[in-house]
């Protein structure tokens, strides 16, 4: 416990983030069946229930759905915004991470730490329906909660970020709380 | 290919505290996999597809199967299990090891509790995902609501139970 209060890198700025809320973003493209097919064929989840638009109309889902965890996965950089693989030019020992919490777009402010590695520290998610192909889906995060330990490799950050998902309906979605561990 | 829609529908009433879930196996993991997961949601770290840098730069055993992508095969085995007639409510987990190329991963889940709450059966198991030396490196707890025998059916989209 003494070792912990000899230094923080818990600023007052960083603790006033906790609670905060982003401002609701739309995440990336309409959910596309070409996209969900490259989702669910990388996770060799061959649910019918994802392609079979036959099957699925059958189902209380009423047409072809997404994996329950995609919207937390269609965010896209945008056609025409800068490339993030130009910093390789810079930096050509950089780790491929667009930093931070995810998503880049998410409308939260950013956590300034001085620390360059990013773990994912785990996932808890509540659902409630399921995208829709053709669905345009709508983000909003809020920081849940900001703390410090001191680990092997020293101080490490824990940020707990909440994203809740809703469809262009206003039918809520998921609710996606990630841990990210930054030391 | 339609194997969930032909699975019988489990209910509430036939689960049973202790029971196993229908596990899920992934794998081996090969480094193609891992790129084509990386492809399809345009992540770009290099632990997951760049060999000389996972190990020298990061210090790491090999590329590393992505918590991202082992996230889904947890889903996968609770979403089927609880199939059309049942919701996956809640999932949580914790990414504490490292699987590696070469690796198979299996999820499992044990239950742990059963109530039931006004017309849903609530099931909540904990799961994990386990790979072929062993190593338990995802651990977690998985909440989904079966239906009742003679009870009606789970609304979609799906309304929580009051607290």
């Amino acid at each position: 416990m003494t070792e912990e209060t000899l230094t923080t890198l818990i600023t007052d700025e960083i603790r006033e983030l906790i609670g905060v809320e982003g401002e609701p973003f739309e995440v990336g493209e309409a959910v596309e069946s070409g996209a969900v097919r490259r989702f669910s064929q990388a996770t060799m989840d061959d649910d019918p229930a994802y392609w079979d638009q036959n099957h699925a109309q059958q189902t209380k889902y009423g047409g072809v759905i997404a994996p329950p965890l995609y919207p937390g996965f269609v965010n896209r950089r945008p056609a025409g915004s800068p490339d993030p693989l130009d910093r390789f030019k810079e930096d050509p020992e950089w780790d491929g991470t667009t930093g931070g919490e995810k998503p880049a777009s998410g409308g939260l402010p950013p956590v300034n730490l001085p620390l360059r590695r990013l773990l994912n520290g785990g996932v808890t998610a509540e659902f409630f329906a399921y995208a829709q192909h053709g669905d345009r889906i709508t983000g909003q995060q809020k920081y849940i909660d900001i703390t410090e330990r001191t680990g092997r490799t020293g101080l490490m950050v824990i940020i707990v970020t909440e994203t809740t998902y809703t469809n262009q309906d206003g039918v809520l979605l998921c609710k996606v709380r990630n841990t990210s561990l930054r030391r | 290919m339609a194997q969930q829609a032909e699975t019988a529908q489990v209910y509430f009433d036939d689960i049973n505290i202790g029971d196993d879930v229908p596990t899920v196996e992934k794998g081996p993991m090969s480094p193609a996999h891992l790129m084509r997961w990386s492809a399809a949601i345009e992540n770009w770290h290099r632990i997951h597809y760049d060999e000389v840098f996972a190990k020298e730069h990061d210090g790491l055993p090999d590329r590393l199967v992505n918590g991202s992508w082992k996230q889904h095969v947890l889903v996968q085995m609770m979403k089927d299990w609880a199939g059309l007639g049942g919701w996956l409510w809640k999932i949580g987990f914790q990414f504490r090891g490292m699987d590696v190329v070469g690796d198979t991963v299996t999820a499992w889940g044990k239950v742990i509790d059963k109530q039931q709450v006004g017309e849903y059966g609530v099931v909540e198991c904990e799961i994990g995902l386990v790979n072929q030396r062993g190593e338990n490196g995802t651990p977690g707890t998985a909440t989904a609501v079966f239906p009742i025998r003679g009870g009606k059916p789970i609304p979609y989209p799906f309304v929580p139970p009051a607290e």
